[in-house]
C-alpha cells in the first residue's frame, strides 16, 4: 500500500497552491474555482484518512461525498451572484468591486 | 458508536415546520397580488412562533437523533432563541420587503431555512452535521445579502460575503479533516475522549487542524483578523437582512463554537486559551476604534458588532460552566438589543430612505418613541447600567476574571467606554440637533409593538437577569456534563 504521507503531502501542496490562487486572482470566477480546488484537497484528506484509519467505517468517505455535493451547490449559488454583479457592472473582477471601503 | 440508530423523526418536528412554512410561503407568493405581500411576513413570523412552541415539548428531555443531532435543553434554548430572531426579522421585514424588494415569498423562505441551519449548528453532535447546517445558514444569508438585485452595493456585499465565506468554509473543512485524521472520529464526544487520553504522536496535525478550525469559525462569527466581510456585507445587504445577519449568524456561530470546544477540545484548553484571548483583545480593539469614524449607521453597527464578538470570545477563552452561561446570556441580551436598534432604524428607513447618521438629526421631535427606543438600545450596547448590556457584560467579565483572564476583562471594560463615545454621537444627533423638517412620522403599530417587546426584554435582562440566567445555565450545563470528564473536571477549572 502507498504510505499515507504521500496523500497528505499531495493534499497539502494542492491546498497551499489554490490558497495562493484565492488570494492572488482578480476574477471572481477564478477565485471560485480555486475555492473548489481547496475543497478537493479536503476530500483527498478525508478519503485517505478513511482508508488508513478505519477501513470498516465510512465516516471519512461519507464526509467526502457531502463535501462534493455542497461544493456543487456552492458553485451554482456563487455563479448566480457573480452573474448578477456582471450584469450590473460589466465586470467580474473583485478589485473593481470597491464602492464600499472602510 | 453502537449498531442501532435512533431514527426518531418526530424529534425534528420544529425544523419540519420551518421547512413546510418555507415551501408554503413560496406557494402563497405565487397566488397573491402586490398589496398582499405584506401578509407574507406575518405568515412567516407565525411559522417561527409555531416552531418555537413545538420545540418546547423537549424541555428537560435528553434524546438524540441517530447519534447526529442532540435534542436537549441546549438545543431547545437555541431553537426558541433562533426562532425568536426569525420572528422579529420577519415582522421588521414586512413593510420593507413589500416596498423595496422583489420575490417576497423566497425572501421569507430563505429566512426560515436559515433558522433551520442555525438550529442544526446548535444541535449537532458531530462535525458533518455541524458543517452541513453551517452551510445551510451561510448559503441562505449569501442569497439574502444580494437580494436587492439592481442595487450595486447589495451585489458587491453579497459577492464579498460569498467568496470569503466559501474560502473560510474550505479552511474550516481542512481543519476538520486533520482533526478527523488525528483522532479517528468526527463525533464531538469521541474526539473529546480521545484527547483526554493524551495527544502523544498526533500533536502537530491536531494543532494545525485546531488552528484552521478556529480560523474558519472566526470568519463565521467575524473575529479580527477574519472580519473583513462584515462591514461590506452589512452595508450592502437590505436593512432587515443586516439585522438578521447581525443576530443569527453570530449566535449560531457561537452556539457551535461553545458546544464544539466544550465537548471536544476542553482537554487542550491550556494550549488554545491564549490564542483565543489574543483574538478577543484584537477584535475588541479594532471593532471599537474603527466604529468611531463611521458615518453610515449600518456600518457603525457592523463595527460595533465586531466589538461585541470580542466580548463573546472572552467566554470561549475562559471556558468554564460559569463562562459558558455568561457567554450565552450576553448573546441573548446582545441579540435582543441589536434587533431593537435595527427595528428602529428600519422604521426610520421605511419613511425616509436614508441611513446616514446625520440623517437622524432631530428624530426626538419627529418620533419621540423611536428616538427613545433607539437610545435605550444603544445605551444597552454600550453597557450602561439598567439595561441588558450592563448585567450581561458584568457577569461575562467576572467569569473571565475568575479564570485568570483579569487583564482581558480590563481591556474589555476600557473598550466598553470607547464604544460609549460613538453610540453617544448617534444619540446626540437625535436629541440635540434640529430636524430638517418638523413633520411627525406616522406610527406603524406592528413595528412599534415589536420594538416595545424587544425593549422590554432589554430591561428584563438588565434589571432582573436571574430567571434568564437560570434558564441559560440549565441549558449550558447539559453541554458541560458531556465534556470529557463530565461535571467534575469542568467544576475544577
Amino acid at each position: 500500500m502507498i504510505p499515507i504521507d504521500r496523500f497528505l503531502v499531495l493534499s497539502t501542496i494542492l491546498f497551499s497552491l489554490v490558497m495562493y490562487g484565492v488570494l492572488a486572482r482578480r476574477s471572481a470566477v477564478l477565485i471560485l474555482m480555486s475555492v473548489e480546488l481547496m475543497l478537493q484537497a479536503v476530500s483527498i484528506n478525508f478519503i485517505a484518512f478513511a482508508v488508513y484509519l478505519s477501513p470498516q467505517r465510512f465516516t471519512g468517505m461519507i464526509f467526502a461525498i457531502f463535501v462534493i455535493t455542497i461544493a456543487a451547490a456552492e458553485v451554482g449559488l456563487a455563479l448566480a451572484i457573480i452573474l448578477r454583479m456582471y450584469r450590473n457592472r460589466a465586470t467580474a473582477n473583485v478589485d473593481e468591486a470597491d464602492t464600499m471601503k472602510w | 458508536m453502537t449498531g442501532t440508530l435512533h431514527l426518531n423523526w418526530w424529534l425534528l418536528a420544529p425544523e419540519y415546520i420551518l421547512c413546510a412554512y418555507a415551501a408554503l410561503l413560496v406557494l402563497i407568493d405565487l397566488f397573491s397580488n402586490r398589496a398582499q405581500k405584506e401578509m407574507l411576513g406575518y405568515v412567516a413570523a407565525g411559522g417561527c412562533a409555531l416552531s418555537a412552541a413545538v420545540s418546547l415539548i423537549w424541555v428537560d428531555d435528553k434524546k438524540d437523533f441517530a447519534n447526529l443531532i442532540d435534542v436537549d435543553n441546549y438545543t431547545t434554548l437555541f431553537r426558541v432563541f433562533f426562532a425568536g430572531i426569525g420572528f422579529f426579522a420577519c415582522i421588521a421585514s414586512a413593510r420593507y420587503v413589500k416596498d423595496r424588494l422583489l420575490h417576497a415569498g423566497e425572501y421569507y423562505a430563505l429566512i426560515l431555512l436559515a433558522v433551520v441551519g442555525a438550529n442544526g449548528m446548535a444541535a449537532a453532535r458531530e462535525l458533518l452535521t455541524a458543517y452541513i447546517s453551517l452551510e445551510l445558514l451561510s448559503f441562505s444569508l449569501y442569497v439574502l445579502t444580494s437580494y436587492a438585485k439592481f442595487d450595486l452595493r447589495s451585489n458587491e456585499g453579497g459577492l464579498k460575503y460569498m467568496l470569503l465565506g466559501a474560502f473560510s468554509s474550505a479552511i474550516f473543512l481542512y481543519g476538520v479533516s486533520l482533526v478527523y485524521g488525528a483522532t479517528g472520529s468526527t463525533e464531538f464526544a469521541a474526539i473529546g475522549d480521545k484527547l483526554a487520553g493524551g495527544t502523544g504522536g498526533i500533536r502537530e496535525g491536531l494543532f494545525l487542524g485546531l488552528s484552521l478550525m478556529i480560523a474558519g469559525l472566526g470568519f463565521k462569527v467575524a473575529a479580527v483578523p477574519f472580519h473583513m466581510w462584515t462591514p461590506d456585507a452589512y452595508e450592502g445587504a437590505p436593512l432587515p437582512v443586516t439585522a438578521y445577519i447581525s443576530a443569527i449568524s453570530k449566535s449560531a456561530g457561537f452556539a457551535l463554537f461553545l458546544k464544539l470546544f466544550t465537548e471536544s477540545f476542553l482537554p487542550l484548553i491550556d494550549d488554545w486559551r491564549y490564542f483565543i484571548a489574543a483574538l478577543s483583545a484584537a477584535t475588541m480593539a479594532l471593532g471599537n476604534f474603527v466604529a468611531i469614524q463611521q458615518h453610515n449607521i449600518k456600518r457603525l453597527l457592523a463595527y460595533s458588532s465586531i466589538g461585541q464578538v470580542g466580548y463573546l470570545l472572552m467566554g470561549i477563552a475562559a471556558l468554564s460552566p460559569a463562562a459558558g452561561s455568561a457567554l450565552v446570556l450576553h448573546m441573548v441580551g446582545y441579540a435582543a438589543t441589536n434587533l431593537a436598534a435595527f427595528v428602529c432604524i428600519i422604521i426610520f428607513y421605511n419613511w425616509t430612505g436614508k441611513e446616514e447618521i446625520k440623517d437622524f438629526a432631530g428624530l426626538a421631535e419627529r418620533a419621540p418613541f423611536l428616538a427613545l427606543s433607539l437610545s435605550i438600545a444603544l445605551f444597552s450596547l454600550a453597557g450602561m447600567p439598567l439595561f441588558a448590556g450592563f448585567a450581561t457584560k458584568f457577569i461575562l467579565f467576572q467569569s473571565a476574571a475568575d479564570q485568570g483572564l483579569l487583564w482581558l476583562a480590563g481591556v474589555a471594560v476600557f473598550f466598553s467606554f470607547v464604544s460609549l463615545y460613538y453610540y453617544l454621537i448617534v444619540i446626540k444627533e437625535m436629541y440635540l440637533e434640529k430636524p430638517d423638517e418638523a413633520r411627525r412620522f406616522p406610527i406603524p403599530w406592528r413595528e412599534y409593538a415589536a420594538v416595545a417587546v424587544l425593549i422590554g426584554a432589554v430591561f428584563l435582562v438588565g434589571l432582573y437577569p436571574r430567571p434568564v440566567y437560570d434558564l441559560v445555565e440549565s441549558s449550558t450545563n447539559v453541554v458541560f456534563q458531556q465534556a470529557p470528564g463530565g461535571q467534575q473536571a469542568a467544576a475544577q477549572r
